[in-house]
């Protein structure tokens, strides 16, 4: 498999909601950038974006 | 005695010298820090421009996140194998500030490009599929002769494969070939 074809696949699964659970159970406090974690930060950003355009459409 | 004059293997782990950072022992070795790390690096306004030039040419997200990971695997922030897990959070990243910045892209992961394996592919693929129903598609190509040049380089040889008795006097210099009028050599 080259570099590349390792890298989508890599994007593929983590798009599924897929984490590595290894390396997540040798930490202590588990994983913190997860599926979720960015699905957070995609809702406080994209959030913050459409409160300010219908502000704008307000004014 | 040149055979004993190599380094050891892992010498290189070892040696105070500097040689590749990918012979090195990574900088990064954990998971969220190498995405930290990844995540401020495209905080920076240079590389944020050119990741959003870069997916406004139309370039996939994979293809983008491939050549951010190359780098800093060259520099030895962390290994190939840390880059490969990383690439997820990092593609997932840049799509968000894409949206944010209302920029159209593409992941580069779907199956579009491959050929679907279906009842009459595999048939094909096996020779299975009958000559009646055969598409028109299918129909092997007629094959035309090839007409091979008669004089040249590439000319067709001699049916016996044999020069001609003037031919081969010729060739070893028994018969002068005829001078020039104007007496140019």
């Amino acid at each position: 498999m080259k570099f590349q074809d390792a890298i989508k696949k890599s994007i593929k699964s983590f798009m599924n909601g897929k984490t590595p659970e290894a390396v997540g159970e040798v930490e202590d406090e588990g994983l913190y950038h997860t599926p979720e974690y960015f699905d957070e930060m995609e809702k406080d950003i994209l959030g913050d974006l459409k409160d300010k355009e219908s502000v704008d459409e307000d004014v | 005695m040149k055979m004993f004059n190599a380094p050891v293997a892992g010498a290189n782990y070892a040696a105070d010298t500097k040689n590749y950072a990918w012979h090195r022992p990574p900088d990064i070795v954990n998971y969220d820090e190498a995405v930290d790390y990844l995540i401020n690096k495209l905080k920076e306004p240079e590389q944020l421009e050119l990741v959003f030039s870069l997916l406004k040419i139309d370039t996939q997200i994979s293809t983008v996140v491939s050549s951010i990971l190359m780098q800093s695997i060259s520099r030895g922030k962390f290994s190939i194998d840390l880059g490969i897990l990383i690439a997820g959070p990092l593609a997932r990243y840049i799509s968000i500030i894409a949206d944010e910045q209302d920029i159209k892209y593409d992941m580069g992961v779907s199956d579009k490009d491959r050929i679907s394996i279906t009842p009459t592919t595999l048939k094909m693929a096996l020779g299975f599929i009958d000559n009646d129903k055969e598409s028109p598609s299918l129909e092997q190509p007629v094959e035309t002769p090839l007409v091979s040049p008669e004089s040249g380089l590439m000319g067709a040889p001699i049916e016996n494969g044999e020069a001609s008795m003037d031919e081969q006097a010729k060739m070893l210099g028994m018969i002068e070939e005829e001078e020039p009028e104007n007496g140019l050599a």
